[in-house]
């Protein structure tokens, strides 16, 4: 009896171990009909986060598009790295994609300590899929100043101490910007994610808020803080009446986008294939209506154009190359 | 509250789908918690999208009861085989497997059930009534608080070292070197990583849990094998449900780590992990009986089993008020929250009152439904021991792979979960201690960052802006009286007895 459940047990680990096995015979070759199996979707953070979620809400209306299962794979670690890094090492079959955050994706490899070998050169863009600007914020009870103006009036010849989630995130290249063109004195206070920074900030612990819109909605409904500007070129549909820095007289301007990229040396024709139902699934307006629920502002742009952006975001980075000491 | 609501209210959860959800996520978390690697944030990380079909109450109320069930299923995995089938659960470990040894297995699940359930149950009626000023006091702790509390938490070491104190020192400063790969989020350099960037995050904690736990029991297991004496302990059969002395003796450590395990809950910064450890800490501390902690003392199992099971309704406190995760479980709920539409803060309890309300009761009675099921699942459980010990070591080295590769989908992390593995049986073998390197890990990096953000913070005053703040200052003094006291205690007894 014992052999017996033994013996069984090894023919399901053989099968089980036999199923985990890569088809890999069939090298990145022209694919008439792609796509005929599950395609893997990298998301280099982990599961319930912003991103996460983004990935899941579109994930059924990318497979109604393609006509397979589309699987999300979280592959965490590195700062969204260790799935880059797997998603540029990845057979480009068109059947390992990845979830792309700029900047994190662009400061990953321009931090020199890090010494990576890979940059956007390794990827292809499929299209974007969200845009989140980021915002200032103060508390509700906050006296020394109410507007942007006032805010950046104070801090050039006062300290004040500002939330970020990171060297050469999003949130501390908008305190970079401004004390560099500003003249503010703004410091930046690390935080493990917006969560932290918000109770930061509520708290009464940090002096300002920067986050993405996204990840204030509920807060800046609720009136527990007040939101100064965004830094987009237009106001945030979630938050009409809050003024752009534009608008203020500040040049400042920076959002953390997420799209969808691929392994370089894709075939043209699987290419395509994946664009065109990304775009589907993107401007799909059920899809775009639940995104919005949410409050990520869902921002369609083409795999070209979304590379064409991201170029960009690698040069604000390189701008601000001094201040970060790289 | 007017009778509709209230109505409307018990109309949402009495429905068969959500009843059914909770007797599913009840028994699935108990599952999924028992099994070593497979935490509760996983088990709600995979369920997360299955809820996004059901109706809101339904689904969440099987998130939530996945979350507390699956923090006690921790415990009975740590209390059968010395493999903790959660972070929140190692430290039930400590005693709960020397009971088992002495075959008294049933015993410390009883124990741990009920503690588990009160703690819970506890937690619940915290967050039905007491959310908002909990939040509020939430918000009073920040960076110099972690600091502090992390640094308080590290005092723990001393009373785990057991026989050697160096030793147990050794193994802490070892835990807190280990926490110290990766980027570090304050200046983004990478120390220690050797350019691997798998390393760049750090070592993952469960990995090097399961190692340090579990791998090296499988090995002290096969040790056992060669000797052709089946070393069976023979189960005494006691009755589950704690009897009135052992109830008398614990409810003192379960009510105060129930208190303690919410405190922990609603801080962003720290859950069950820590909670626990705090629980099972103050147990010891506050027990007339120091001696038995480490030999198996039912107080320690109910010390840290009612405090992870409080963390998890003190983590849903912040959630659900502010929309800031009180732990990395709740991290994950709030992405089931905001699937449903549902976003935390004053509309969660206005405009979707009737729903909120229904998953704050659900959660009460999923921990209620938890310790029923425990109890009567019990002897199934101890049923356990009597696997073949060679089955029993393949099941656990499956699950141990398993559980590393499924936390972050990395054989990395497969690699470093049998490191520790073997670094764990080394260190038993020459008498460390392996709890020391978990705290090390668990609670060094919550230090770290404290410390680096009150630098940035205090602008150049840190000793001004530590004794600017209460909660700092009342820190500082339980430090103080922390270490301390041991000698102060051992002057007074000294006293008595030359007097006497």
């Amino acid at each position: 009896m014992k052999k017996f459940i033994l013996l069984a047990f090894m023919v399901v680990l053989s099968v089980a171990m036999a199923a985990c096995g890569k088809d890999s015979d069939q090298a990145g070759k022209a694919d008439a009909d792609f796509p005929k199996k599950p395609i893997t979707l990298i998301v280099p953070w982990s599961a319930g986060g912003g991103t996460d979620t983004g990935a899941r809400l579109l994930q059924p209306y990318l497979e109604d598009e393609l006509g397979v299962t589309v699987n999300v794979v979280n592959k965490t670690g590195g700062g969204g790295w260790v799935g880059w890094n797997e998603l540029a090492n990845a057979k480009s079959d068109g059947y390992t994609i990845g979830l792309a955050n700029s900047p994190h994706i662009i400061t990953g490899y321009m931090n020199p300590t890090l010494k990576r070998d890979k940059s956007l050169d390794d990827f292809v863009g499929l299209g974007m899929h969200v845009i989140d600007p980021d915002i200032i914020a103060i508390r509700k009870d906050e006296n020394r100043f109410s507007t942007i103006e006032e805010l950046v009036a104070y801090a050039k010849d006062n300290k004040l101490t500002v939330t970020a989630t990171g060297e050469g995130t999003d949130e501390h290249l908008v305190i970079l910007s401004f004390n560099k063109k500003y003249g503010t004195q703004l410091e930046a206070v690390h935080f493990d994610g917006a969560a932290e920074s918000r109770a930061a900030v509520l708290g009464g612990h940090v002096d300002l808020l920067v986050a993405n819109a996204g990840e204030v909605l509920s807060l800046y409904k609720d009136k527990e803080i007040k939101v100064l500007g965004v830094a987009a070129s237009k106001r945030s549909e979630f938050m009409e009446d809050v003024p752009t820095f534009e608008e203020s007289g500040f040049e400042i301007y920076q959002e953390s986008s997420r799209g969808l990229i691929a392994p370089k040396g894709l075939d043209p024709e699987v290419l395509a294939k994946l664009q065109s139902a990304l775009e589907k699934a993107v401007t799909n307006e059920e899809h775009i209506q639940k995104m919005a629920d949410l409050g990520y502002g869902v921002n369609y742009e083409n795999g070209e154009d979304y590379m064409d952006i991201l170029k960009k975001d690698e040069e604000a980075v390189i701008d601000l190359k001094d201040l970060l000491g790289w | 509250m007017d009778t509709s609501i209230i109505l409307q209210i018990v109309a949402n959860l009495f429905t068969v789908q959500t009843l059914i959800a909770l007797f599913v996520g009840v028994v699935g978390g108990i599952v999924i918690g028992a099994l070593p690697g497979l935490s509760s944030t996983m088990a709600v990380a995979l369920l997360v999208p299955i809820t996004f079909g059901m109706e809101p109450v339904a689904g969440l109320v099987m998130l939530t009861a996945i979350y507390t069930s699956a923090t006690y299923g921790g415990s009975l995995a740590s209390i059968l085989l010395h493999t903790p089938g959660t972070p929140a659960s190692a430290a039930t470990a400590l005693d709960g497997y020397q009971l088992t040894q002495k075959g008294m297995a049933a015993r410390a699940i009883g124990i741990s059930t009920v503690s588990s359930m009160i703690g819970g149950f506890i937690s619940g009626v915290a967050l039905l009534f007491l959310a908002p000023p909990l939040a509020k006091l939430s918000l009073m702790f920040s960076a110099p608080e972690y600091f502090l509390l992390a640094i308080f938490g590290l005092t723990i070491i001393g009373s785990l070292s057991g026989a050697s104190m160096v030793k147990g020192l050794a193994s802490g400063v070892l835990g807190l070197l280990i926490g110290t790969i990766g980027i570090d989020i304050i200046t983004g350099f990478p120390r220690y990583t050797f350019g691997n960037v798998s390393l760049e995050s750090g070592i993952s904690l469960v990995p090097a849990l399961i190692g340090l736990f579990s791998l090296s029991q499988v090995f002290i297991m096969l040790e056992k094998k060669d000797g052709a004496k089946k070393e069976v302990v023979k189960q005494k059969l006691t009755k589950l449900l704690p009897n009135r002395a052992d109830m008398k003796k614990t409810l003192p450590t379960i009510l105060r780590s129930s208190g303690l395990g919410v405190l922990v809950g609603i801080l962003p910064g720290a859950g069950g992990d820590v909670g626990s450890w705090v629980g099972y800490n103050e147990a010891k501390r506050f027990s007339k009986n120091k001696e038995e902690f480490g030999k198996g003392s039912i107080e320690g199992i109910a010390g840290s089993e009612a405090a992870n099971n409080a963390v998890t309704g003190g983590a849903l406190i912040p959630l659900m008020t502010l929309g800031i995760p009180g732990s990395s479980t709740t991290a994950v709920l709030l992405g089931g929250l905001m699937i449903q539409g549902l976003v935390p803060g004053n509309e969660l309890f206005t405009a979707n009152a009737t729903i909120s309300y229904a998953v704050i009761i659900g959660f009460i009675v999923a921990n209620i439904l938890m310790g029923i099921v425990g109890l009567f699942g019990a002897k199934y459980f101890i049923k356990a021991l009597k696997v073949p010990p060679n089955i029993l070591i393949t099941v656990i080295i499956i699950l141990c792979v398993l559980g590393s590769y499924a936390i972050n989908n990395s054989m990395f992390d497969v690699y470093m979960m049998l490191f520790f593995g073997v670094l764990g049986y080394l260190m038993r073998k020459t008498g460390f201690s392996t709890a020391p390197v978990i705290l090390g890990m668990i609670l060094g990096p919550i230090a770290e960052k404290g410390l680096g953000q009150s630098l940035v913070m205090g602008q150049g005053h840190l000793v001004e802006f530590f004794f600017s703040r209460p909660i700092s200052v009342v820190f500082m003094i339980l430090i103080i009286l922390a270490l301390l006291s041991p000698f102060v205690l051992k002057l007074i007894q000294k006293r008595r007895r030359t007097v006497v």
